[in-house]
């Protein structure tokens, strides 16, 4: 809460916070804060909430209002202002209590060096950035590549690309395993880039094709490819996840 | 396959130790450059727990293939890129329990950047703003998105790239090991192909070298070795404020060799 020190001599006399709409000043007894003394007017100054803050208002006063020394009407305040009213000053304090002074900066090799959020204020910060889709709900929402054999031999007749990675060869880790005799182990991999297929093929694979086109180093996947692998032909589609 | 590897870490200009460590085991194809952080030396021991807890880790799943895996097996990546995920969460766990033991350590942690080579593929795993690089001919790219707050304030599109790198709070991080029970390891793989360049590296060497800097000195340099050492000679020249690690693994051949081209090789030589 904001409040008012009334301080005559440097000595503070009375602490006043400010609760209500307005805090009234003067000689007279009906005023909130009473100074009696013959410089203060009989209804000398108010301070007063108002939208945006305090202000200090005279109120038509003989000796004046002065803001850190300079006579006002009606100024805002702003935290450890002081205003003078005849002898007296009332030192403003606003509601919320300065900052703590920003920390000394730090030697100049310290001041790269890296710090770690804790997980606290990591969620704090997190939350007061706003949220992003994280990888995984983007992912989900993206479409996926799936590979449907048109002729030759392969274990399935229709492979969901979900990996990040997929082999295409005889090697018990692909992911689309080729089950002809001559099949090379690893004869083709399909990469996952954000939303983006691309073909590649391991050095000293057999030639691959999309499209009737040979593939030189990698390639990206467009909907309906024609991909012939290892003499097996596939169909390259980007549909809805699941589907 | 035929790789190359150069490797340097430096505690650079300004700093009194070198709180990054770094791993370089082409026997298992394993790469890693950890980024300490904390008090004291702490920052030295979480980063040098991390790389030798990760070594152990892949040590270990070379000799006995049903080691068993730290963490759920995720089926969106190969087995490699699960068992890297499995060591850094392994040692995300070595790293609190020596702290717990030491009030002195209490705090650290560190960044891992990690690629582990399985044949053609590259697997990728990260915590923190260490970083890894693509080379690819007349390009270099990205592998890895930095864990911290400028980045997510650029992925959230409140800042931009230069207003990132300007930023007085590019040097907090949103993940690292030792932090929490439990740690978050970013995944990825991709088929890398001949001639390809994998460059990890803490960011001591991004700070203060581009991109683009980076693939001109790879580039003019014939040897892995050189080229790392020439990073680390540019990250001191714009300054050396924080200690600079890189590795540098290039595939100069990709045919694994059976026996007849290798004696055709021999003939020939």
């Amino acid at each position: 809460m904001a409040k008012i020190f009334l301080k005559f001599n440097e000595q503070v006399l009375k602490e006043i916070p400010l609760e209500g709409p307005q805090l009234t000043i003067g000689r007279k007894p009906d005023n909130d804060l009473v100074i009696d003394n013959p410089a203060v007017s009989g209804h000398h100054a108010r301070v007063v909430k108002e939208e945006g803050g305090f202000f200090v208002e005279d109120l038509g006063s003989t000796n004046g209002t002065f803001l850190n020394d300079v006579k006002v009407q009606k100024q805002k305040l702003k935290n450890t202002d002081r205003v003078s009213i005849g002898k007296h000053s009332l030192i403003f304090q606003d509601e919320v209590a300065p900052p703590p002074p920003p920390p000394p900066p730090p030697k100049e090799s310290e001041s790269d060096k890296t710090m770690i959020l804790d997980t606290a204020k990591q969620k704090e910060l997190m939350k007061a950035l706003g949220t992003v889709k994280t990888a995984a709900v983007a992912a989900k929402e993206e479409k996926v590549g799936w590979l449907t054999v048109v002729t030759g031999d392969a274990d399935k007749k229709e492979y969901e690309l979900t990996g990040r990675l997929n082999v295409i060869g005889k090697e018990d880790t692909a992911t689309i395993k080729l089950t002809g005799w001559l099949a090379p182990k690893n004869a083709a991999m399909l990469s996952r880039r954000g939303p983006a297929y691309f073909i590649s093929m391991p050095e000293g694979a057999k030639k691959i094709t999309v499209n009737d086109e040979a593939v030189q180093g990698q390639r990206e996947l467009q909907d309906g490819d024609i991909i012939v692998v290892a003499g097996v032909h596939f169909q390259f589609s980007l549909k809805g996840p699941g589907k | 396959m035929v790789i190359a590897v150069g490797a340097k870490t430096d505690v650079g200009l300004k700093r009194s130790h070198n709180e990054d460590n770094l791993c370089v085991a082409a026997d298992l194809g394993l790469y890693v450059v950890c980024d300490g952080m904390g008090g004291r030396n702490a920052g030295e021991v979480a980063s040098r727990l991390a790389v030798e807890t990760i070594q152990k880790h892949f040590q270990a799943a070379r000799d006995n293939a049903d080691l068993p895996l730290s963490g759920d097996y995720d089926r969106q990546f190969s087995a490699t890129t699960n068992r890297l995920a499995s060591a850094i969460r392994l040692a995300n766990h070595a790293i609190r329990t020596e702290a717990k033991e030491h009030t002195s350590q209490e705090g650290m942690g560190t960044t891992v950047v990690s690629a582990a080579l399985n044949g053609p593929v590259l697997s990728i795993a990260h915590v923190g703003d260490s970083r890894m690089y693509l080379i690819r001919g007349e390009s270099i790219a990205p592998l890895t998105a930095d864990h911290s707050l400028v980045a997510e304030q650029v992925r959230r599109g409140m800042l931009t790239e230069e207003e990132a790198e300007r930023s007085p709070q590019k040097n907090i991080i949103t993940r690292a090991l030792g932090v929490d029970e439990t740690v978050d390891v970013e995944l990825d793989e991709i088929p890398l192909m001949q001639g390809d360049g994998v460059l990890l590296c803490s960011d001591g060497l991004t700070r203060g070298v581009s991109p683009a800097q980076i693939l001109d000195a790879i580039r003019r340099e014939k040897e892995p070795q050189g080229a790392s050492d020439r990073l680390v000679e540019l990250a001191n020249a714009a300054g050396g404020l924080d200690n600079t690690t890189v590795i540098l693994v290039v595939i100069q051949d990709m045919a694994s060799q059976g026996p007849w081209q290798r004696a055709w090789k021999w003939l020939l030589s």
